[in-house]
C-alpha cells in the first residue's frame, strides 16, 4: 500500500508549462529559475487518487452501490414466505420478539403477522423467488445474487444508513466508498474517483457523513453529482468568463504558483497547481458526462430514461458513464422506501411506487453493463439500511416497521455467483435460518472483491490501526464466483 | 526506507557522540511500551514475560530473563528484535521491526547495566504522559556573545545542535507580519500595517506588533474557533432530521472569554459545571453549552434513552480528548487494550456526566420571564377554554392531523410529534389538549383564534434562548453498559476518577459530580491537561504537535519529538516562572527583558502561551524548504524551518474578504447566510431553509456561516472545516480540485474578486503598476517580484484587450469604474485570490 507512483500530473505540469507556455518574458525567466532551483529541491508529489494495487488480485475493479433509502420490504419483493400469509393476522408466536428492540416501541409497533398480498415466482434458470412487483429484476435473476439473510444491529434510519456505509454507528469513520478509493485509488482523470447520485422526494438522512471520509484524508469523501443545475457545486465558470478566459486565467495562476514552487521548494504547490487543472478538465468532462443526448434510443428505452427528467434511472445510466471513464465508486441513494402504512408511506399505494421508480433502471444497468462486458469487473450492489418485519404496524393503512434481523440485498457483477440465493430466513422471515450476513461480512466480502484485505486495510487514527470492519468480518464464501 | 535507515544511523551516531547514559524513563520505557506491552504487559503475559518494568524483564518469562545487564548480545531481548535468535520468531511478532537506532538504544541501555528506577510499578502506570511534568533546566547553548535568550529556542537548537543542523534565518518582515495576523486574528494584515512594521526601527517592533494582535477582538474570533472545533460546534440538531438550533451565544462566549484570556482552569470549569458554580452569572450557565453541542436525534420512532444516552458518551469521550488527549472512547465496550484504563472507570466518569437536564436557556431577565409565563398561561387558558367547551373540536383535530404528511409531522416540535405516535384511542385528556394545541395553533382553518393568539402574544418581548446544562436534583443511576450496549445492565457503576492519573482531592462524603470532574481535569496533579493544550496550541503555529498524535496522550501514541520542551511549556502555562530563566547574553537582555515582563502572566492563560511561542526564534524562522533538510528531516520534526500550513477553511474566506475590502468586521450575534451555490442544501433529509443575507451580514467572517451538519456549507466542507459530529483536535488539510472549483467560481469568490477590483481602481490612481503591487500586497502583504509583476502585467494587457463591446455593455461595473478596466481588473483579482500562497501562511 505504500507505492508512490510518478505523479502523471505533474509530468503532465511540467510538460505543459516548458512546451507550451514558453510565451511571455516573464515564463522564459522563471523557465530558467526552475531549472536552477529544480536540482536544489525536487519535489515529489504523490496524487493520492493514482490507482494503486490492491492486496490481491481484484475480481471486481468498481463499484456502483444502488441504496435503497429507507428500508425496502424484503417481505414484498425477495423473501417469500406463505407461512406468514397464511399466519395472516394472528399475534406473531411470542418466541420471536421476546427481549427484542423496535422503532416506533411506544406507539405504533404491531405484533401481528401480516402476510404478503404480492405474487411470488420462481425467476430464471436458477429459480430465484422475486415478487411480480419487479417484472424487470425478474429479467435479470440469473446474474444477480439474492442475500435474504442480511443483518445490521441499528434500527433508526441516520444512524443505521450509517452503519451500513462505515460499519459503526459512531460518527467519525470513513464510508465504504471512501476506504475503497483509499485502498485502491482511481483510474479517472478528469471526474472524483467516488461519487453520488440521488432521486427520489428528498436526500437520504444524514446527508454528507453517509459518503464522508471519516478520520481519512477529505481527498476520499464522495463527491455529490447532482441531478438538477450543476452537476457539481461550482463546476461552471462565473457569468461573464469564456473558456478562454478561464484559461488564461488558470495558466496565470499556474505560472505564479510555480514561481512560488520554485521559491519555498513546497510540494504542497505542485498539488495545488494538478488540482487546478483537474478542476478545469472537470469543467468540461462534467457536462460531457451528464449530457446523455448521445445514447442511442435503445440504451434510453433499455433504462427508461426521459432525458429531460432526473431520475433513478438517469442516474443508472450515469453510474455507468461515469465507471466507463474511470471512476472507482458510485453510490446512489434513492428515497423514501420508509413504508410504515401512514400517509404518503403505506405499502398498499406508496411503496409499489417506488419500486416502480428503481425497477427498470436496476435491471438495465445490468444488463447494459453486461453487454458492454463491464459486468464482469465491477460489482453492482442492491439494498437499504434494513429491512421491515413481518408483523404489520398499528396505522392508517398497511405499513411495517424498522427490522434488523434479516433483510434482503442484491449482488451481481465482478466476482459474483449470480443466479441463485443466499441464506435461508425463518418460516416467518423474522430471523436467519442459516448464512446470517451481516453488515461487516458484506464489507469484508466487497473489499475483497476489489482485491483488498479487510484485516490489511487500515488506518492509524487515535492510536490505533482502524478497520472498516472493526474487529468483525467473514468472507461470504457463497456469494463468490 | 533508505531516508530512513539514513536518519536511524544520524541519530545513532549522534547519541553515541553524546555519550550521556541512557534514560530508560525517558528512553527505553516508553519504546518498550509502544511496541511489547501488547503482549508482554500486566494483562495476560505472552510466554510469562512481562516487560512492563525493568526489573520483571530481569526476570524474565519461560524462556528466561529477558536481559543480561552489561551483554546485550547475549540478552534475548536483543536478539529477538534483531531477529538473530535461532529458534523465536523476530519481534515485535508479525509487526515491522525496531528501527536500527531503537536496537543500538536498547543495546547501549544494557550495556550500560540496564539502570532503572527501583521504585518501578508494574502496569504502565509510569508511562511518561501519566506523570506530572516537572519543570525541565533550560539547555544552556551558545557563547557568552550570542547565548539564546528564548527558552524555546534554546530546546530546539540544542536538539538541532545535536543533529549538528542550523536553524534557518528569520523569515522577512512583510511575511512576519503575515504569518502572526493570520495566526494569531485568522485576517491578512493591511499595507500600512505591513508598510509601519517594515520600517520600525525600534528593537521591539516585533514585539510591540505581537502586543497589538493580542488585543485586537479578532483573537478571540480565530482562537475561538480553535476551540469551537474541540466543542464539535455547529448550528443543527444533526442525525436525520438535522432542525437548525439556536447555540450561538455558546459561540459567543467562546469568543468573549478568549478575548478577556480567561485563565484556561476557569475556562475548563464555567464550560464542564458553569451551572454548579456558586451563584453562576448567566454567562457561566451560558458556558455550559460546551457539552450541549451533541447531536440531537429527532427522528421519529426512536428510544430516546438510548439517544441521549449516546450523547453522554460522547461527552465522555469529547472531555477524554481535549482534556486528557486519551482515547477513552475504547473504554465504552470493553477494559482498554493499551492503556491502564478500564471499562468501570468509563462509567466511573460516565456518571459525573449523566446527571444533567437539557435545556433551552432564556436569555431574560426576572422580570421579562414572569411577562413572558404570564403571557402564555393566558394563551394556555384560552385553548384550555376551547377543548371544554368546542364538543367538536378533538374530532376536529383528528381529521387535521390524518391531513399531514410526514415531512409535516416531523416539522412540529418534538412533544407534539411524540403524541402523534400515540394512536387517538390511547390518547389521555392531557394528550388531547396537547393535541387541540398543536391544532388551533396550527391548522389553516383556525385563523380566528390565531388571531387571537397573535394578540396576547404580539407584547411578548423577544427572548434569546441558548441550550445549556443544568444538574439535575435527583442523580440518575449509572451502570455498566456490557460490550458497550445500554440495554445490557453490567452493574451499578459509582462515580469515580480512573485510577491510573492523579487522584481527585475532593470531598470524601459523596460521589464526585460534573463541577468535581471539572476540577479535576486541571488540577495541578494533573499530568495530562496542561500537557494536551499546549500541544494543539503548538500544533497550531508549526502544523504539528511536539505529540503528533494530539488526540493520544496514552502509550500508543508517538513519542514527543522534544519531550523536554513539551514539559517545560506545559509548566510554564500552568506556574509562569516570571523571574530570571538566566542565560541571557547582555546583547539581548534588552529584547528578553521586554519578553519576560511581559510573558510573567497569570497562571493559564493562553494569551501567554500564544505570547511565548510567537516571540520565539523558532516561530519566526523561514519556511522555505532546505535541500540538506530534505535528506535528514524531511518531515521538518526537528524545525530548523517553519512549515507552510494551507489556512483553515475559514480563514480562506476571511482572507478574501479582507483583500476585497467588503469584510462586515461585527463580532458575534446569529450565524449568517452568506451566498453558496444552488442546490447545496437539497442532500439532507430536507431541505434546509437558507436566506441568503443581504447588506453587511453578507460579508462575515467564515465562522459566523451558518453550520448545519447534515449539508455543511460547501465551501466550508471542501476546505476541511470539522463536521462538528464528534470532537475535531486537528483539521485534516487537504488540496482538491473541489477547493479549485469554489475559490474559482463561487458567487462569493466572485464578489471578492469584483470588490478587489473596484477597490484598488478608486484607491490607487491610474497607474498599472502601482495597481498591480496594491492588489498583490492587498491579497499577500509582501511586494511582487519582477517576474511576478511581468506575469501579471501581461495577463492584465492581454485581459484589456480581450474585453468585447458586448461584454463592456453586460459588466455591472460599479459607479465611477470603468467597465473595461472593471472586466480586466476582476480577472486579476480573480488570479491573486487563487494564489496557493493567498490561502496559506508562508
Amino acid at each position: 500500500m505504500n507505492h508512490e507512483p510518478q505523479n502523471p500530473l505533474l509530468a503532465t505540469t511540467r510538460r505543459h508549462f516548458f512546451n507550451r507556455c514558453g510565451m511571455g518574458l516573464g515564463s522564459v525567466a522563471l523557465a530558467s529559475l526552475m531549472a536552477d532551483k529544480a536540482k536544489a529541491v525536487v519535489p515529489k508529489l504523490v496524487n493520492p487518487f493514482a490507482p494503486k494495487g490492491g492486496h490481491a488480485t481484484a475480481k471486481a475493479k468498481r463499484v456502483i452501490y444502488l441504496f435503497m433509502a429507507g428500508g425496502p420490504s424484503q417481505l414484498e419483493l425477495f423473501d417469500y414466505k406463505p407461512k406468514l400469509v397464511e399466519l395472516n393476522g394472528q399475534p406473531i408466536p411470542q418466541s420471536y420478539i421476546e427481549g427484542k428492540r423496535f422503532a416506533f416501541m411506544g406507539s405504533s409497533h404491531g405484533v401481528k403477522c401480516l402476510g404478503t398480498r404480492k405474487h411470488f415466482e420462481r425467476r430464471g434458470q436458477a429459480g430465484t423467488w422475486i415478487s411480480d412487483m419487479l417484472p424487470y429484476t425478474s429479467g435479470v435473476a440469473d446474474d444477480i445474487a439474492v442475500v435474504t439473510t442480511c443483518a445490521t444491529n441499528l434500527f433508526n434510519h441516520a444512524p443505521a444508513k450509517l452503519f451500513m456505509n462505515t460499519g459503526s454507528g459512531q460518527f467519525g469513520r470513513p464510508s465504504l466508498g471512501a476506504w475503497a478509493t483509499y485502498g485502491i485509488g482511481s483510474e479517472a482523470n478528469d471526474l472524483p474517483g467516488f461519487v453520488v447520485l440521488q432521486s427520489g422526494p428528498r436526500g437520504p438522512r444524514g446527508g454528507a457523513v453517509n459518503w464522508g471520509s471519516g478520520f481519512l484524508p477529505t481527498t476520499f469523501q464522495g463527491v455529490p453529482l447532482r441531478g438538477q443545475g450543476e452537476p457539481i457545486l461550482n463546476l461552471t465558470s462565473p457569468a461573464g468568463i469564456t473558456a478562454a478566459r478561464q484559461r488564461r486565467t488558470l495558466d496565470a495562476v499556474r505560472d505564479l504558483n510555480l514561481q512560488r514552487l520554485v521559491a519555498t521548494g513546497d510540494d504542497e504547490i505542485n498539488t495545488r497547481i494538478s488540482a487546478y487543472e483537474m478542476a478545469y478538465r472537470m469543467q468540461s468532462s462534467a457536462p460531457e458526462l451528464i449530457d446523455i443526448s448521445g445514447e442511442s434510443k435503445a440504451t434510453l428505452d433499455l433504462y427508461g430514461v426521459d432525458p429531460a427528467k432526473p431520475s433513478f434511472a438517469r442516474n443508472c445510466l450515469l453510474a455507468r458513464r461515469l465507471i466507463e471513464r474511470g471512476t472507482r465508486f458510485v453510490q446512489l441513494y434513492h428515497t423514501n422506501w420508509d413504508s410504515h402504512g401512514g400517509p404518503g408511506e403505506t405499502l398498499e399505494d406508496d411503496f409499489p411506487k417506488v419500486v416502480k421508480d428503481v425497477d427498470q433502471g436496476c435491471a438495465a444497468l445490468v444488463k447494459d453493463l453486461k453487454a458492454r462486458g463491464l459486468l464482469e469487473d465491477t460489482l453492482v450492489i442492491w439494498g437499504g439500511e434494513f429491512g421491515r418485519t413481518p408483523m404489520g404496524e398499528n396505522r392508517d393503512k398497511t405499513g411495517r416497521n424498522h427490522h434488523i434481523d434479516a433483510f434482503s440485498m442484491w449482488f451481481a457483477g465482478g466476482g459474483i455467483k449470480g443466479g441463485q440465493t443466499v441464506g435461508e430466513t425463518d418460516e416467518l422471515g423474522f430471523g436467519v435460518a442459516h448464512d446470517r450476513c451481516h453488515v461487516h461480512d458484506l464489507h469484508a466480502t466487497i473489499l475483497h472483491l476489489l482485491g483488498l484485505d479487510h484485516l490489511k486495510l487500515t488506518f492509524r487514527f487515535q492510536g490505533r490501526d482502524y478497520r472498516l470492519t472493526d474487529v468483525h468480518g467473514e468472507l461470504i464464501h457463497k456469494l463468490l464466483a | 526506507m533508505k531516508l530512513n535507515a539514513a536518519i536511524g544511523t544520524l541519530a545513532a551516531s549522534a547519541a553515541a557522540l553524546v555519550a550521556a547514559p541512557v534514560d530508560y524513563v525517558r528512553e527505553i520505557q516508553p519504546l518498550l511500551a509502544q511496541n511489547c506491552y501488547q503482549c508482554h504487559g500486566a494483562t495476560q503475559p505472552k510466554h510469562g514475560l512481562r516487560l512492563d518494568t525493568a526489573a520483571l524483564a530481569l526476570k524474565g518469562g519461560q524462556a528466561g530473563p529477558a536481559i543480561k545487564p552489561g551483554k546485550s548480545s547475549d540478552s534475548l531481548l536483543v536478539q529477538v528484535i534483531s531477529g538473530t535468535h535461532k529458534d523465536l520468531a523476530r519481534m515485535p511478532y508479525k509487526k515491522p521491526p525496531l528501527s536500527a537506532a531503537q536496537i543500538a538504544l536498547v543495546r547501549r541501555w544494557i550495556d550500560e547495566g540496564a539502570k532503572a528506577p527501583a521504585n518501578e510499578v508494574p502496569g504502565s502506570k509510569a508511562h511518561w504522559a501519566f506523570v506530572a511534568p516537572k519543570r525541565p533546566a533550560v539547555p544552556t547553548i551558545g557563547n557568552r556573545q550570542s547565548a539564546i535568550a528564548h527558552p524555546i529556542d534554546a530546546f530546539i537548537r540544542a536538539r538541532l545542535a545535536k543533529e549538528k543542523l542550523t536553524p534557518s534565518p528569520e523569515a522577512d518582515r512583510p511575511t512576519l507580519i503575515r504569518r502572526l495576523s493570520l495566526d494569531l486574528l485568522g485576517l491578512p494584515p493591511k499595507p500600512a500595517d505591513v508598510d509601519a512594521f517594515v520600517n520600525d526601527q525600534s528593537p521591539d517592533a516585533y514585539e510591540k506588533l505581537v502586543e497589538r494582535l493580542l488585543a485586537s477582538p479578532h483573537y478571540g474570533e480565530r482562537w475561538g474557533r480553535w476551540w469551537l472545533d474541540v466543542a464539535r460546534y455547529a448550528d443543527s440538531n444533526g442525525y436525520s432530521i438535522d432542525a437548525p438550533r439556536t447555540i450561538w451565544r455558546y459561540r459567543d462566549w467562546v469568543i468573549a472569554a478568549l478575548n478577556r484570556d480567561l485563565p484556561f482552569d476557569q475556562f475548563t470549569i464555567e464550560q464542564l459545571a458553569g451551572d454548579m458554580l456558586p451563584n453562576a452569572t448567566m454567562e457561566q450557565k451560558v458556558a455550559t453549552g460546551f457539552h450541549r453541542n451533541t447531536q440531537i436525534n429527532q427522528e421519529g420512532g426512536i428510544d430516546k434513552e438510548q439517544f441521549r444516552l449516546e450523547s453522554v458518551v460522547d461527552r465522555v469521550n469529547t472531555t477524554g480528548a481535549a482534556w486528557l488527549g486519551l482515547t477513552v472512547g475504547c473504554m465504552q465496550c470493553h477494559d482498554h487494550k493499551f492503556d491502564p484504563l478500564l471499562q468501570k472507570e468509563y462509567y466511573g466518569l460516565f456518571a459525573m456526566l449523566n446527571n444533567q437536564d437539557e435545556p433551552d436557556l432564556p436569555l431574560v431577565s426576572a422580570d421579562q420571564a414572569k411577562h413572558v409565563a404570564e403571557i402564555e398561561a393566558r394563551v394556555a387558558g384560552y385553548i384550555a377554554d376551547l377543548f371544554k367547551k368546542d364538543a367538536g373540536i378533538v374530532d376536529r383535530e383528528l381529521k387535521w392531523e390524518t391531513s399531514m404528511t410526514p415531512e409535516q409531522r416531523q416539522a412540529m416540535p418534538q412533544l407534539w410529534r411524540e403524541v402523534f405516535d400515540v394512536p387517538p384511542t390511547q390518547r389521555t385528556d392531557a394528550q388531547k389538549l396537547v393535541m387541540v394545541t398543536s391544532y388551533v395553533e396550527h391548522a389553516a382553518e383556525n385563523k380566528t383564534h390565531q388571531a387571537a393568539i397573535k394578540k396576547f402574544r404580539a407584547e411578548k418581548p423577544k427572548v434569546e434562548t441558548t441550550m445549556v446544562m443544568r444538574e439535575a436534583a435527583k442523580a440518575r443511576r449509572t451502570y455498566l453498559h456490557i460490550k458497550g450496549d445500554f440495554t445490557r445492565d453490567g452493574g451499578d457503576v459509582k462515580a469515580h476518577f480512573p485510577s491510573a492519573l492523579h487522584p481527585f482531592k475532593g470531598v470524601a462524603d459523596r460521589e464526585p459530580n460534573r463541577l468535581d470532574l471539572a476540577h479535576w481535569l486541571v488540577d495541578e496533579a494533573n499530568p495530562l491537561t496542561a500537557r494536551v493544550v499546549v500541544n494543539r496550541v503548538w500544533q497550531q503555529y508549526f502544523g504539528k504537535g511536539l505529540v503528533d498524535t494530539e488526540n493520544d496522550f496514552g502509550t500508543q501514541g508517538s513519542l514527543p519529538s522534544h519531550p523536554e520542551l513539551l514539559d517545560w511549556l506545559a509548566v510554564e502555562f500552568q506556574k509562569p516562572s516570571g523571574s530570571s530563566r538566566g542565560n541571557e547574553a547582555p546583547s539581548e537582555k534588552a529584547a528578553s527583558q521586554s519578553l519576560l515582563t511581559s510573558a510573567a502572566t497569570r497562571p493559564w492563560s493562553l494569551k501567554g502561551l500564544h505570547r511565548l511561542i510567537v516571540t520565539s526564534a523558532t516561530y519566526r524562522q523561514s519556511s522555505a524548504v532546505r535541500a540538506d533538510l530534505q535528506r535528514v528531516d524531511a518531515n521538518n520534526k526537528l524545525l530548523a524551518r517553519q512549515n507552510r500550513l494551507r489556512l483553515d477553511a475559514e480563514i480562506v474566506r476571511d482572507v478574501g474578504l479582507t483583500a476585497s475590502g467588503l469584510l462586515t468586521p461585527t463580532l458575534g450575534g446569529p450565524s449568517v447566510y452568506p451566498p453558496i451555490p444552488e442546490n447545496a442544501m437539497a442532500l439532507g433529509q430536507r431541505k434546509q431553509p437558507w436566506p441568503t443575507s443581504t447588506g453587511p451580514d453578507r460579508f462575515r467572517r467564515g465562522l459566523y456561516t451558518f453550520y448545519y451538519r447534515a449539508t455543511p456549507p460547501p465551501s466550508m466542507n471542501v476546505f476541511d472545516a470539522p463536521d462538528g459530529y464528534s470532537t475535531c483536535t486537528r483539521r485534516i488539510r487537504s488540496n482538491t480540485p473541489l477547493q479549485a472549483l469554489a475559490l474559482l467560481n463561487d458567487t462569493a469568490y466572485v464578489e471578492f474578486a469584483e470588490g478587489l477590483a473596484t477597490r484598488v481602481l478608486k484607491e490607487v490612481p491610474a497607474n498599472d503598476t502601482t495597481r498591480l503591487e496594491h492588489a498583490f500586497r492587498l491579497c499577500l502583504a509582501r511586494k511582487p517580484s519582477a517576474t511576478e509583476a511581468t506575469r501579471l502585467g501581461e495577463l492584465l494587457k492581454a485581459e484589456t484587450a480581450s474585453v468585447t463591446d458586448a461584454e463592456v455593455k453586460a459588466v455591472k461595473a460599479p459607479a465611477g469604474v470603468e467597465p473595461k478596466q472593471f472586466a480586466a481588473w476582476t480577472t486579476v483579482a480573480r488570479v491573486l485570490l487563487n494564489l496557493d500562497e493567498a490561502i496559506t501562511r508562508e
